[in-house]
């Protein structure tokens, strides 16, 4: 076979033409040069990107030959523009004009969920028909069927679920508001989540239903535990005050830069850390260990008693930061206090610290025990 | 078989003929250049994003650019392309010195223009202008700036890329140029990597306004 020849019919770009486009090019370089220094707003975008896409039309059309090209090489070329417009408009349609999902409304998620009973502490018949029913729905896996605490999920937990065909053991005491202070914040410390997103009216079936299981009456609600759960029993439905939560992350945020910073959020006439810092005893290592691991979560004076919507539970719990301000049960002894710290608290967000030695946990003990105020 | 002057090319045995080849060639280089759009396309879109988010960040961001050195470059890399396209039209001619100087003067013309980004960058370098974390400038304190250099030295850092890349296929073309592998008859090698230039060209374009103009 012989030496084949190309067709003669191929487009050479004419010199004057390449020319022509050269110079047209490097004047639109002038021109867009000289408009972006005129301040002219939002135009000066839309003008640069319609000169660069001039001379990306000339460039393509005459240098690259599309001009003279096959039609369909062109359609290739065009249909990826096309489709980079596509990527460009559709994430910034998405992007710009969907609406804040991050932080929609005020900081505080409040549950602002009303009772629409007027006496919703005071149990019917009705109400605790309807609490079975929400009962087999929401509490059966740890809780069992009947409410003996034996549900499937029952014997992974501990503390165990509530028996509660038991009248003992009632960790908030076995009267309707303090149930329903439970399904509020939920138990800290133990498995049981906080339902606050459940309505009111749900919350007060499920604790009627909880107390009906066991025959003796419940005892009768407090002043004091009203004032407890935030409801008036002189206003119909309770008018129960909203919890404030906010999320962990927020949380963290605040209590970082709230740390960091030094400020007097909580109490500044009892602000332990400046009269530490005064006495020089913020140099000892139980407080340079407490400024790097605790004060965070537990604040500077080790005030705690912060609420933090725990992630990874379904439903929302809510977990309180352990005050020392108060005398707790894990500052009794260095040995139990010890023990927290390594460990940690399953289920809560306080981790554990096996990376500190003996001499590093009594230190930090002494520091916490001061804050204590013992 | 050949001539004195030039070799003859041979097409490939699966091509019908030598135009079939040229244009199956032609069209597969195009397909690769939509590739390389989508590929500086997720850049541009990152770019859009972050600006639309950001505003005042690149405007205050897009003034530590030299817009003199950008421009500079504007010109060179436009320049090149021209030279790039009048060596196409010189070896569809048969004029292969004229070809072979054209094809050198676009060799150096991309050389010109990394030598400029060279001095930009390094100048970058020492004020601490810096993509994310080693972002280090003392004076620019606008939140999130150092997301404008990220953005600023992925964009250009590929592009640069290309513009080695493209070097490298000039020199190879300058090398089959002098060994008479190309001829009015065969000149498919010298056209696409003249598309390649042109393309590397056309990103520029985009990239220059973008980051050192309306920032």
């Amino acid at each position: 076979m012989g030496p084949e020849t190309q067709k003669q019919h191929h487009h050479i770009l004419p010199t004057k033409v390449a020319l022509g486009i050269g110079g047209a090019l490097l004047g639109l370089t002038a021109i867009t040069v000289g408009v972006a220094h005129i301040d002219l707003g939002k135009f000066n975008f839309f003008i640069a990107m319609l000169v660069a896409t001039v001379k990306a039309f000339l460039v393509a059309m005459f240098f690259m030959g599309l001009k003279y090209d096959r039609r369909e090489n062109g359609v290739i070329f065009v249909t990826s523009l096309l489709f980079l417009a596509i990527f460009i408009v559709l994430t910034s349609t998405d992007l710009f004009f969907r609406g804040d999902v991050y932080v929609k409304g005020p900081l505080f998620a409040t549950n602002s969920s009303q009772s629409k009973l007027k006496k919703p502490w005071l149990g019917t018949p009705e109400l605790v028909k309807k609490g079975k029913e929400l009962f087999s729905v929401q509490c059966t896996s740890c809780h069992g069927v009947n409410g003996e605490g034996d549900g499937p999920a029952a014997s992974a937990l501990n503390p165990r679920p509530r028996n509660f065909h038991s009248i003992d053991g009632w960790k908030n005491g076995r009267r309707a508001t303090m149930i329903f202070k439970t399904l509020k914040e939920g138990i800290p410390g133990s498995a049981m989540a906080a339902y606050s997103t459940l309505p009111a009216d749900d919350r007060w079936a499920l604790a009627h239903f909880v107390l009906s299981l066991h025959p003796e009456a419940p005892k009768e609600d407090t002043a004091a535990d009203f004032v407890k759960i935030g409801i008036n029993p002189a206003q119909e439905g309770g008018g129960e005050a909203a919890v404030p939560t906010i999320s962990i992350a927020m949380a963290m945020k605040r209590m970082a830069s709230a740390a960091d910073e030094q400020t007097h959020l909580y109490h500044p006439e009892f602000d332990r850390v400046s009269e530490l810092k005064l006495n020089g005893a913020l140099e000892s290592r139980g407080a340079r260990l407490y400024q790097e691991s605790c004060v965070r979560c537990h604040g500077a004076q080790g005030q705690g008693q912060i609420k933090v919507q725990s992630l990874g539970v379904h439903p929302v719990a809510f977990v309180t930061i352990q005050s020392f301000q108060n005398q707790s049960e894990s500052l009794k002894s260095e040995e139990a206090f010890s023990k927290k710290v390594v460990q940690g608290l399953p289920g809560s967000l306080m981790p554990g610290r096996g990376d500190l030695g003996t001499s590093d946990l009594h230190d930090l003990y002494q520091f916490v025990r001061s804050l204590a105020g013992r | 078989m050949s001539n004195e002057d030039m070799a003859v090319h041979h097409h490939a045995h699966h091509f019908a003929n030598a135009d079939d080849e040229f244009e199956a060639a032609k069209q597969g280089m195009w397909i690769f250049l939509v590739t390389e759009v989508l590929m500086f396309g997720g850049l541009f879109v990152a770019y859009g994003i972050f600006r639309g988010l950001y505003p005042e960040m690149f405007h205050e961001a897009h003034q530590y650019l030299a817009v003199k050195m950008g421009a500079v470059n504007t010109v060179v890399l436009i320049t090149s392309s021209l030279t790039m396209a009048l060596s196409v039209s010189s070896t569809q001619k048969g004029r292969k010195s004229q070809a072979i100087l054209f094809l050198i003067l676009t060799f150096i013309l991309a050389s010109c223009f990394l030598v400029v980004k060279y001095f930009e960058y390094t100048h970058k370098f020492h004020d601490g202008l810096l993509p994310g974390g080693f972002f280090h400038n003392t004076e620019l304190t606008t939140p999130k700036a150092p997301l404008f250099f990220s953005l600023y030295f992925l964009m250009t850092g590929l592009h640069g890329v290309h513009v080695l890349i493209g070097m490298g296929l000039i020199a190879w073309m300058v090398k089959r140029s002098l060994k008479n592998e190309f001829s009015p008859q065969f000149y498919t090698p010298v056209e696409l990597v003249g598309f390649y230039w042109h393309f590397v060209d056309l990103v520029w374009i985009y990239l220059f306004p973008l980051l050192y103009l309306v920032g």
